[in-house]
């Protein structure tokens, strides 16, 4: 197993894909850079609650994009070089997906490994008082980083199946539009959505008082039913594409 | 015989249609076999069910004696190197790094990336991306890749696709050495006759799915039937005296062709002629090209 995922590394050479995730960081670095010089907070408690649904909501934006890049860097060397049919000689058909899915998960948790160090980076520049709560840490997790695995698991199905990596790149980027959407429109309809759980896992609200213009920031409650649909999809999901790629690429294996 | 590849009953279907039906194929071991088709037979798609690169409708697939199944189709396939159709390659990465993937894969030493290289007279074009090579450079990494691991198997499908003349006759004299070099067994298809006459010492035919021939490239040359063609000054003389023996002829190009006769019997009717006032000028063996026995086996006329 370790010389197929050694092999995964080997063919990303001089792909720069960690440029991707690193671009985006830049961007969420600066986006927040901005928008922390006109949000005015009440406590220290408020600026953690503010930079996480800040966060929330621009990895709402971004990470489809994002991801929908690195799946398809990492599945169109295989469709363009038309190699899966000699990598079917010599490896396993599953083991080939896990591989190619490992490799994306490992550039989506490098990236929200990223995303934690600059939220501290954040709150000590800016003096945020006390840390970041256990709770919110999770949180931070199931939205970030179990919703992009399940995105990246759609998205490195269509790379993978799509000649023309156009389809993937344009779905990421609806993908990113669906998200965002699903934040201000609430319907049960964005259920069966993979990118509204993004919105479906917040865990940070907001109230704005108009006559005092101070928008004030509260713990949501988390959406358990979100959450038992994503640890049921996200397995399921796996398997069922797995099996696809099994049974639609070359080879028996 | 000991056979390195068989096949009983392979048969593939698409769609209820048959495209490969029944095709036993014999492959023996250390040797190159040559398997011909025109283009559509099912070359391409039998060689497929081999590597196991598509599903197998129908027959049983044993390669170095050992039935291929699921569970044991990668560990056999590891001992075989192919190229099928096109060669398959990472384009952003340079020839040496291709083979590096392949080389990690099937778990050979390092060092015989080199001597692969070396094989297909690649070592300078070995740092340079894949993506700036030739269709004709790519088919040479391909074979490359194949090559990796020293298998005892090489399936190569038109392997000469897209090579330059020099190239075509330096792969050719690659894959004639291949079994006396390294044991190997290759498996070679191609639509170009002439190719098999060079390269194999069996070969198979096949044609609308079904293998139609199945010997050594002798055999086949046996199958020829070639026939006699004389040059003679006087033709009608010569058909009177041809008339009066029994035989028939058919007349060519100013000359008369006649089946082929026994050697005494030849001798006979020469001196006949000759003293008939035929005039025999001229007397020959004329044996069937390759692509005309083809063409009587299969019933085909055209393009291969």
């Amino acid at each position: 197993m370790l010389r197929e995922w050694k092999t995964e590394w080997m063919k990303v050479r001089r792909r720069r894909i960690a440029l991707v995730p690193a671009a985006f960081l830049l961007f969420s670095f600066l986006w927040i850079s901005w928008a922390i010089r006109s949000a005015r907070m009440e406590s220290g408690e408020e600026n953690w609650k503010w930079l996480l649904m800040c966060l929330g909501l621009i990895n709402t934006l971004l990470m489809p994009t994002m991801i929908a890049m690195i799946a398809s860097r990492l599945c169109d060397v295989e469709l363009k070089g038309n190699t899966l049919k000699l990598l079917c000689t010599m490896e396993q058909k599953g083991r080939l997906f896990d591989m190619k899915l490992l490799t994306g998960a490992v550039y989506v948790g490098g990236y929200v490994a990223a995303e934690l160090v600059m939220m501290l980076v954040f709150a000590r520049l800016h003096g945020f008082a006390g840390g970041v709560t256990l709770r919110h840490l999770m949180c931070f997790l199931l939205q970030s980083g179990f919703v992009s695995l399940g995105v990246l698991l759609v998205q490195m199905l269509l790379s993978l199946f799509s000649a023309n990596q156009i389809l993937p790149l344009a779905v990421g980027l609806a993908g990113s539009f669906l998200g965002l959407f699903s934040w201000f429109l609430s319907s049960p309809l964005w259920r069966p959505v993979v990118w509204a759980y993004y919105n479906l896992l917040g865990y940070i609200g907001q109230n704005w008082d108009e006559s005092t213009r101070i928008v004030s920031y509260y713990e949501v409650p988390m959406d358990w039913s979100a959450v038992i649909t994503l640890v049921v999809a996200l397995p399921l999901g796996y398997i069922l594409g797995r099996q696809l790629f099994i049974r639609r690429t070359p080879g028996c294996g | 015989m000991d056979y390195m590849v068989e096949t009983k009953g392979l048969t593939k279907q698409y769609g209820g249609k048959e495209v490969v039906r029944d095709v036993d194929l014999k492959v023996p071991r250390a040797h190159v076999y040559g398997f011909m088709g025109p283009n559509g037979a099912g070359k391409s798609t039998t060689l497929k069910m081999l590597l196991g690169l598509i599903q197998i409708s129908g027959g049983q697939v044993t390669i170095g004696g050992e039935p291929v199944n699921r569970k044991n189709r990668i560990a056999i396939l590891k001992e075989t190197g192919s190229l099928i159709e096109s060669p398959s390659y990472y384009g952003h990465l340079t020839g040496r790094e291709n083979l590096e993937i392949v080389q990690t894969l099937k778990k050979v030493p390092k060092q015989e990336i080199t001597q692969v290289l070396k094989l297909v007279r690649m070592e300078e074009q070995q740092n340079k991306k894949v993506r700036e090579y030739s269709l004709g450079m790519k088919q040479r990494l391909g074979l490359a890749e194949a090559l990796l691991g020293r298998p005892e198997l090489l399936i190569l499908d038109e392997p000469t696709n897209g090579l330059d003349p020099a190239g075509i006759q330096e792969i050719r004299e690659l894959i004639r050495e291949l079994p006396g070099r390294m044991g190997m067994t290759v498996l070679v298809s191609s639509h170009l006759l002439g190719e098999m006459d060079q390269m194999a010492d069996y070969v198979g035919i096949i044609n609308h799915g079904h293998l139609i021939f199945q010997d050594k490239l002798e055999a086949l040359h046996e199958h020829s039937r070639g026939s006699l063609r004389l040059c003679v000054m006087n033709q009608t003389a010569a058909l009177e005296i041809l008339k009066r023996e029994g035989i028939s002829c058919n007349r060519e190009e100013g000359a008369l062709e006649l089946p082929r006769l026994a050697d005494d019997a030849t001798a006979r009717l020469i001196g006949k002629l000759w003293e008939g006032g035929a005039g025999v000028y001229r007397a020959e063996e004329k044996q069937k090209s390759l692509e005309e026995i083809f063409l009587s086996l299969t019933g085909r006329r055209g393009s291969l």
